[in-house]
């Protein structure tokens, strides 16, 4: 590796390390190159590198610049495909965006030597900013000329799909831009945006905490590794550290065991139009969230006509990417809910993602298209498979509601429990039956003090 | 290795590495070998994420055994403490001692009688003074594997090894080690490397790590190997196994990825499969595989009985057609 081109910088004066390389290869033997310029040139590149990255949505690290550059000084700029692994393993986190940085990247590298060449016109930042690496604060607005010019080399689709990306993306500090109608509108997502824009009246991310952590609470069946006070084990380490107080002798033994911390689990959401036209968005969002985030190996699969597999989704830190997911599932699934051919789908294509620990959600209201026999088979599969199965249905949370269409009575025996779920109280309601009740003991709907209530003192279910 | 291997890891061209690893017979494609030098360069800790058995955690033995230095593991789990993963005191010698120092002493006071107690009265509770004070002294630290890391003067290699399975608090407790190679012990004051250790931490990615790790390290992915990169694989790694059989199992454990299994095997799975057949066949005969043969060994590859369940008759006969065609494309 000592003849490749990290000598090729050693050679020229300037000792500032960012010129190494550049543009040594490029003269034509009679100019002296500006290094300078080219460093300058590099930095502004790859700071609109990184930029675009980020827009395009990957997480890149708020120092990758940074070391982005140290890398590019290492291995130079010679190698193509050694500067392309050099800056991947920099910029990037996660490998679900490896096709989405290969894509910028051609361009980034284009630009960039297009900037090292002497002979060429170079495109430097004083340009103005164009293209799909424009700086953050002057974004293009949809349908710009000179962006549309540049992107039609790629093909339209290409430069709608960016579009949506803008109209997705992150638009903060807009100055004066941020009259515009256009982008006030999608500003919805943006992280500097306000809640209340999104959330719908009635319902904030922190009415979900206390519900949520009863519920953890309540199905945590797994011993996690952690310690804790408990009557399994002496603790003898907690013993002699006391006893160090009392010089040396042990008066108390306290006892501890593992606590049971965890919850693994698999959440199935219908995305019908029946089901999410009844439920709060938001609060299912919310919650499939939180549940990502917090259980453990928890794998999340929307449904309708098919099943599709949807965890990555909410890995992000923001709820766009979940939001996204949601809105494909609708845009593309038109039609009828079949239940039990997704559930067959599951079983076959993604058989890991139930096993005797786990604890299924079936978030919908059962109303079935398909085939009754199917449901009820694959029901019956799914109940033997998994630890516990419960029904979260939306409907279930009127005072009213009884589990009579067809396909929520054909499943309603292999479930353990069909609880409502329409917002944070019918979560701290179902939480609160797991707790005294077990996951197998009489849960349900059916125990729902708020429907006994009206039955006997007429009171009305606060979140119907 | 030779001296200067052992030198700096600083100084660890791509080409050391390529050498590094054709040593220790561990195939790696370019971008491995690229994102190593330029981690081992930029002294940042490597983060690699893959499938199990597509070779991370062998990534950083062979960087160890390569360049000659200290290979440190740390196995992540659940609930990993700092007591496990940095330092614990020697509770059981520490109170030895107390109890040696401290016996005399207060034997004396009870018993003591005249001019006896102003004497070794005295004495024993100075003694006694002393052990308590001394207790937390470098006697009586446990080195767990950070602490090892970071106090070593050799060259080293800290694998922190499935960081995903730790929990968020542990996660914390690695950004101090990782960002200034220092941890602050309360009763010795702050450790500090005077070398820092070359850190592979590896993840299977069954949670998303925190932003504040990721940005202090280099990500690599290490991609399941290629049906040519996986025969070089056997091939080194199994050298009694015939290379046209070594196409073949190749071929069928492929083959068998392709199916909607529980846990598809990985290529440290092909590796056992290789050395299961070559054990069965003693005199190295290069003939193709046969249908008792996979069957027979079929638990090298797949670990759970549903998967084993779901090789049939029909799947069998696949996996010898698919072992067959890369018998013939490597050996046409």
């Amino acid at each position: 590796m000592t003849d490749e081109p990290r000598s090729s910088g050693l050679d020229h004066p300037d000792d500032d390390p960012t010129t190494n390389g550049v543009g040594a290869p490029k003269t034509n033997g009679t100019d002296v190159p500006d290094f300078v310029a080219a460093r300058d040139h590099v930095r502004d590149e790859l700071v609109r590198f990184a930029r675009a990255l980020r827009r395009a949505g990957v997480d890149v690290p708020a120092n990758a610049a940074t070391t982005a550059a140290r890398a590019l000084v290492v291995v130079g700029f010679d190698d193509h495909e050694r500067a392309r692994t050099a800056l991947r393993a920099c910029l990037v986190t996660d490998r679900a965006d490896r096709a989405t940085f290969d894509d910028l990247f051609a361009e980034f590298w284009r630009r960039l030597t297009a900037g090292l060449d002497p002979g060429g016109p170079a495109e430097r930042a004083d340009d103005g900013p164009d293209g799909g690496f424009a700086p953050l604060d002057a974004a293009p607005a949809p349908g710009d000329p000179d962006r549309a010019g540049e992107e039609n080399d790629d093909g339209t689709e290409d430069a709608d799909r960016d579009r949506k990306r803008w109209d997705h993306g992150a638009v903060v500090g807009r100055g004066e831009n941020a009259a515009d109608d256009e982008e006030a509108t999608t500003a919805r997502y943006s992280p500097s945006g306000r809640r209340t824009a999104v959330s719908v009246p009635g319902f904030s991310e922190g009415g979900l905490d206390d519900p949520f952590r009863a519920l953890t609470n309540a199905l945590a069946e797994l011993a996690g590794r952690r310690w804790g006070p408990g009557d399994d084990t002496p603790d003898v380490r907690r013993a002699l550290r006391a006893s160090v107080g009392t010089g040396g002798t042990v008066i108390d033994v306290p006892e501890r065991e593992r606590q049971r911390t965890a919850v693994r689990a698999c959440l199935l959401v219908d995305v019908s139009r029946s089901v999410l036209d009844v439920l709060d968005r938001s609060f299912l969002v919310t919650f499939l969230r939180r549940a990502t985030a917090e259980w453990r190996d928890v794998r999340v699969f929307f449904f309708d006509e098919d099943i599709r597999e949807v965890t990555e989704s909410f890995d992000a830190r923001t709820s766009k990417g979940a939001i996204d997911a949601l809105e494909r599932a609708e845009t593309e699934w038109g039609g009828g809910t079949r239940i039990g051919a997704s559930l067959a789908r599951l079983r076959t294509d993604s058989p890991e993602a139930v096993s005797r620990e786990s604890a299924v959600f079936v978030l919908s209201d059962g109303l079935e298209m398909g085939d009754v026999d199917s449901l009820e088979r694959e029901a019956a599969r799914l109940s033997r498979r998994a630890g516990a199965v419960f029904w979260c249905n939306p409907l279930a949370a009127s005072v009213e509601y009884e589990p009579t269409a067809r396909g929520m009575a054909a499943a309603l025996p292999y479930v353990d429990g069909l609880f409502a779920f329409s917002g944070p109280a019918d979560l701290a309601e179902m939480a609160h039956q797991l707790d005294r009740r077990g996951q197998h003991g009489r849960i349900g709907y059916e125990y729902d003090p708020r429907r006994i209530g009206t039955d006997h003192h007429s009171a009305t279910h606060p979140t119907s | 290795m030779t001296a200067d291997r052992t030198a700096a890891f600083a100084d660890a061209t791509e080409a050391d590495v390529r050498a590094a690893f054709d040593a220790e017979n561990y195939v790696a494609g370019d971008e491995i070998s690229t994102t190593v030098s330029l981690a081992l360069q930029l002294g940042k800790p490597l983060l690699v994420e893959g499938e199990p058995g597509a070779g991370k955690t062998e990534l950083a033995k062979v960087l160890a055994g390569g360049f000659d230095a200290d290979l440190i593991r740390l196995q992540c789990y659940e609930g990993l403490t700092a007591e496990s993963a940095l330092y614990e005191w020697n509770y059981t010698k520490q109170l030895l001692t107390i109890q040696a120092a401290g016996g005399p002493g207060s034997g004396a006071a009870d018993h003591g009688t005249g001019d006896e107690v102003g004497s070794d009265g005295s004495g024993g509770n100075d003694e006694s003074t002393r052990a308590s004070e001394s207790v937390f002294a470098e006697e009586f630290l446990l080195e767990r594997p950070l602490l090892r890391a970071l106090r070593g003067d050799r060259a080293r290699v800290l694998l922190i090894d499935e960081v995903d399975r730790a929990d968020e608090a542990f996660e914390a407790l690695l950004l101090e080690v990782l960002s200034d190679f220092q941890v602050s012990v309360p009763e010795l004051g702050t450790v500090r490397a005077e070398t820092p250790p070359v850190v592979v931490i590896t993840s299977n990615r069954t949670r998303g790590l925190s932003d504040a790790l990721k940005r202090r390290c280099l990500y690599l992915h290490v991609a399941p190997p290629s049906l040519e990169k996986e025969r070089a694989i056997l091939e080194r790694k199994v050298p009694a196994l015939d290379g046209a059989v070594a196409a073949e199992l190749c071929g069928a454990a492929g083959r068998l990825r392709e199916e909607p299994l529980l846990k598809p095997p990985g290529a440290a799975e092909t590796i056992d499969w290789g050395r299961a057949i070559a054990a069965l066949r003693r005199d190295g005969n290069g003939e193709s595989l046969d249908r008792a043969e996979i069957e027979h060994t079929l638990g090298c590859l797949l670990k759970e009985v549903e998967d084993i369940e779901r090789v049939d008759d029909d799947l069998l006969a696949t996996l010898l057609d698919a072992a067959d065609a890369a018998r013939v494309e490597a050996d046409p």
